[in-house]
């Protein structure tokens, strides 16, 4: 119990410290995107880990975000800081919508669903160009010249993310959340208000990625269909990171985000200059290894399955609890 | 008028290679409930060998079929029988884990395929490429209607297959249900192999149909493991009169969507449907029959 | 056990604190130049040409003294076609790599994206291809442009039209790209200005298979000729497909970019004979060293090359005028250097002036090229032309029926 809490406390240290001994911009930037999967992925992992909902669209609420607060600097102009508190609302109702059509499909409908549609609004961003610019994009003023603001409010958005999950958890919705994964109909049959609660899943987690989407359009100042509605990049990505990291754990999806950065960062810069050129291309094929490996062997991800990985490489056998 | 009926035409064309594309996906939905989101990068792999023995030998792309239909079949048994079956096995919280290995397997293959062909944009070229002929008015674009009477054709073995053969039974049998079928003495590993090497070799015929009037490059899969899943869905899994159902409407939907509401919302077209099918009709086709008979 | 989460952690954060410390090898006596360039993706093969002529420039540079004395160095880095990386990539240039100038810029979006970033960070960034007039129209000071703006692509194309063609009546097809749906309204508005009614306006997504649905709309339409703003594979399908449905408007119109590429007629086919498109360079332009530019391009790489890597040929050389120039590499320096630059390029004259709505955009001149038997000919203006503008085409002959 106090050994893990001294992790959390150092881990904690080394955040707040971090931008303030590494003064590189280059640096700051990647733990600022580190930070913004790590609220993507707790939320994605919110509705999917401890819901069993797995959803394929999360790039919905990310975009939702991100253009609530590009269209207010844009379109109303208030300054798009105003999107953050907004995108997270927004995405939420949106998210309600988006229950209201895929909650009746289970499983692999669900997933299918949620796929189609983060693509149905990917193209209604595309074609609805007195909204949006369509392909032109949003391209804002970043408020601050340093990074040191970005980084302190990704890493408290960061915090309080997982911190509301932790929290969420380890109250009674924690548990019904869990009984719907586990079996929803014996969840349903026990008295559990399955449908609300999966909506009340649902609605955390699109908050908290909304808000992250918000974020990211104050912070990289342009964003356009397909950067944040990208299945690929955004909803896909927030998969591997949760499912990296371990699904259905508090530090799963933090730690997964961190890795799934640094993976992506290596091998675009050719392992930092010291690999040859063409190796850059291979982040993709890294993540495509990764996930298959994890799948196979580490399916409850690094943080779920942290007790094989000691066996296995660290050849530390299971001597007491820990 | 001339403009609804080529629009129709187009979209009837295409349909019978979105049908090959569907039907490979439904099969494997339908026996092994895995969703699998590696099907267009089945169909790219197919389409790079049509290229590599298009160039290097000069095969002609309908006869690369012989080549590629057989070596996506054997692709696509290894990967059910090491990377999928296995999974079945492992225990974890996610029941999605076969879906999110496939989305993995998919990415190796792209990433292999990029390493070794480059992001660049490769085509077949064939003499009769860009050729249509005419009747009256209408436009019948000369590849197409070749790759449509491929698949019109691969469709009736495939049926012929499920319904006469021992192996075509069981794979049904297992659909329907995989325990009962067990307990049959189906040997449901050996066919849940079978199917999905089925179900790749399939997606690969349609990938060397579509090489001579499209081009290739390593991203092409995604948008086509989407379209499979739109016809599917409305044509209801596992069912594969459905998926040539589904593949038509779905052809004709995008057809019909661009002329009349424009280019820029085809794809929408197909998302949309996708989403009312999901919603309302979740059994597709077959759902739809039923009810008509209950 | 736990303590070893705990060094797990700090080992990270020590690694970080030291890789930080690593920067990359530098020569002392070398003046580092970032260059944004699509090398993978959609766009690769554009941003392919631009990096062999940014590669064959900055050889001659070096052989030639470099930048007086010391070695110009390209750090050439792939923006992948989208904005993001784009911009990432930048920020990289900029606060790791410690550039002083950022060239190339082949996408307008991702030229665009980055020229906030440079904008903001005080950062002169000269631009060689992206062609959405925003670049320009943004007031941006640190922004300068070698290329022209997207909205007068057609200008050679527009005398062409009055002169010779004469048109009424126009169909406009684009990809919906920020180039493809800035060039297409630009065209528009040249249409209405000339007379020239626009019967079908309308943007597609890239990577689409089939385009009878619209071209049969055209066909319908009849109009007199069809304007396409196209990058790559769309341009060989639509044209493809334009013969297949028998469609023969007066004239087919590409607006630059993929209809000049040699690998439009690698893949057109017939389908692209006697197509004509806007274009800004050509090698038989009187500009010295268009020519030998041309012929060692061809020799050196052993494929032809067009508008592109001649923007990128003579923005590397505009690059090494500007830094032998500057007074110091300061950014304000450098940024004075740009705004005095006065010189001639392989592609035409070079400098930086105000005009119409646009600052620091070179004016360069427009022309027409068409396809005659695989060849990129140049056919307009009529002082420059290689072959005379084949028309009225008879389409059907052309195309082989």
């Amino acid at each position: 119990m106090m050994k893990k809490n001294l992790t959390l406390i150092i881990l904690g240290i080394v955040c707040l410290v971090f931008p303030l001994v590494v003064r590189s911009d280059y640096y700051q930037h990647l733990a600022i995107i580190a930070f913004i999967w790590v609220v993507v992925g707790s939320s994605w992992n919110l509705l999917a880990g401890y819901t069993g909902q797995v959803s394929f669209g999360h790039a919905i609420f990310f975009g939702i975000g991100a253009y609530t607060a590009g269209i207010f600097a844009t379109k109303l102009g208030i300054s798009a800081w105003w999107g953050m508190m907004f995108g997270g609302i927004v995405a939420m109702l949106i998210g309600l919508f988006v229950g209201w059509v895929c909650f009746r499909l289970r499983g692999p409908y669900f997933a299918l669903g949620t796929l189609a549609g983060g693509e149905v609004f990917r193209l209604i961003a595309t074609n609805w160009e007195s909204l949006t610019d369509g392909m032109v994009g949003i391209l804002i003023i970043q408020s601050f010249r340093s990074k040191l603001p970005y980084y302190y409010i990704a890493l408290l958005l960061a915090f309080a993310c997982v911190y509301a999950i932790h929290l969420i958890m380890k109250s009674k919705w924690g548990y019904y959340f869990v009984s719907i994964r586990e079996n929803q109909d014996a969840a349903e049959s026990l008295g559990i208000n399955t449908l609300l609660y999966k909506n009340v899943s649902l609605l955390v987690s699109s908050f908290f990625t909304g808000m992250a989407g918000a974020f990211y359009m104050n912070y990289m100042a342009f964003i356009d269909p397909e950067v944040v509605f990208s299945l690929h990049y955004i909803s896909i990505m927030a998969i591997l990171v949760g499912i990296v990291g371990g699904v259905g754990t508090i530090m799963g999806p933090a730690v997964g985000a961190f890795i799934m950065v640094g993976v992506q960062e290596t091998f675009r810069s050719s392992f930092f200059g010291l690999a040859p050129g063409w190796i850059s291309q291979g982040h993709a094929m890294a993540f495509g290894l990764l996930v298959v490996f994890v799948i196979m062997f580490l399916a409850n991800g690094v943080v779920g399955d942290w007790s094989k990985i000691k066996r296995y490489v660290f050849r530390i056998k299971p001597s007491s609890v820990s | 008028m001339d403009v609804l009926i080529q629009t129709l035409v187009a979209g009837v064309l295409i349909g019978g290679i979105y049908c090959l594309i569907g039907i490979g996906m439904s099969l494997i939905m339908g026996v092994m409930g895995i969703i699998n989101l590696a099907h267009g990068q089945l169909m790219m792999v197919a389409m790079y060998i049509t290229f590599v023995l298009s160039s290097y030998m000069h095969v002609d792309p309908y006869f690369s079929l012989i080549v590629a239909m057989p070596a996506l079949f054997l692709l696509g048994c290894f990967l059910q029988k090491y990377l999928l079956n296995p999974l079945m096995k492992v225990d974890s919280i996610l029941p999605e884990n076969q879906v999110l290995m496939t989305v993995g397997i998919g990415m190796v293959i792209a990433e292999i395929c990029r390493f070794i062909f480059t992001s660049d944009y490769k085509t077949v070229k064939t003499s009769y490429g860009g050729e249509a002929f005419f009747i009256g008015n209408i436009s019948f674009n000369v590849p197409m209607c070749i790759a449509f009477i491929f698949a019109v054709v691969i469709t009736l073995i495939l049926f012929w297959f499920l319904a006469k053969t021992d192996t075509g039974r069981s794979i049904r049998a297992t659909a329907q249900d995989k325990e009962a079928a067990t307990l049959m003495g189906v040997n449901s590993t050996r066919i849940t192999i079978i199917t999905f090497g089925l179900g790749s070799a399939l997606v690969a015929s349609a990938g060397s149909l579509l090489i001579p009037i499209f081009y290739l490059f390593p991203d092409i899969g995604g948008p086509f493991t989407l379209k499979a899943f739109v016809i599917c869905i409305l044509g209801g899994l596992g069912s594969t009169a459905g998926a040539i159902f589904g593949g038509l409407t779905l052809g004709l939907a995008e057809s019909l969507g661009a002329t009349y509401i424009g280019m820029g919302y085809k794809e929408m077209v197909g998302f949309v449907i996708f989403i009312i099918a999901l919603v309302f009709l979740p059994g597709g086709l077959v759902g739809i029959k039923r009810l008509i008979k209950s | 056990m736990r303590v070893l989460k705990i060094l797990m952690v700090f080992l990270l954060s020590v690694t970080l604190c030291f890789t930080f410390g690593v920067s990359s090898s530098m020569a002392a006596d070398s003046v580092k130049v970032g260059i944004v360039l699509p090398l993978t993706g959609a766009q690769a093969k554009f941003g392919e040409v631009e990096k062999l002529s940014f590669d064959l420039a900055l050889e001659e540079i070096n052989a030639a003294g470099g930048i007086n004395g010391k070695k110009l160095e390209l750090l050439i880095e792939d923006d992948t076609g989208r904005p993001d990386v784009g911009r990432s990539v930048v920020e990289k240039l900029i606060t790791k790599d410690k550039v002083v100038l950022i060239g190339g810029g082949y996408s307008s979006s991702v030229t665009y994206a980055v020229a906030g970033v440079c904008q903001q960070n005080a950062m002169p960034f000269l631009v060689n291809t992206g062609s959405a007039d925003k670049i320009t129209t943004s007031g941006w000071d640190w922004i300068y442009r070698l290329n022209p703006p997207v909205s007068h692509y057609a200008d050679a194309v527009e005398s062409l039209l009055v002169q010779v063609i004469k048109p009424k009546t126009v169909a406009i097809l684009y990809e919906n790209s920020l180039f493809g749906t800035k060039g297409a309204s630009s065209f528009e508005k040249t249409c209405k200005r000339l007379g020239i009614k626009v019967l079908l306006k309308q943007g597609y997504e890239h990577g689409g298979i089939d385009y009878k649905p619209v071209l049969t709309q055209i066909k319908r339409h009849n109009p007199d000729i069809i304007y396409m703003v196209s990058y790559i594979m769309d341009a060989s399908l639509l044209m493809k497909q334009s013969r297949e449905m028998k469609l023969t408007p007066k004239m087919f119109v590409g607006g630059a970019a993929g209809f000049t590429l040699p690998e439009f007629v690698d893949n057109a086919g017939k389908a692209s004979d006697k197509v004509i498109s806007a274009t800004l360079w050509h090698q038989v332009l009187p500009f010295p060293g268009a020519m030998d530019y041309y012929n060692k391009f061809v020799a050196k790489y052993n494929r032809p090359t067009e508008y592109h890597g001649a923007e990128a040929y003579a923005a590397c050389y505009v690059i090494a005028d500007v830094l032998k120039r500057t007074k110091s590499f300061k950014n304000t320096d450098i940024k004075k250097a740009l705004s005095e630059t006065d010189m001639m390029t392989v592609f035409g004259p070079v400098k930086f002036i105000t005009w119409g709505k646009m600052k620091n955009q070179n004016k360069a001149a427009t022309y027409v090229v068409q396809w005659i038997d695989g060849k990129l000919e140049m056919v307009w203006p009529e002082e420059s032309k290689t072959k005379t503008f084949n028309y009225p085409v008879d389409w059907l002959k052309v195309w082989g029926y």
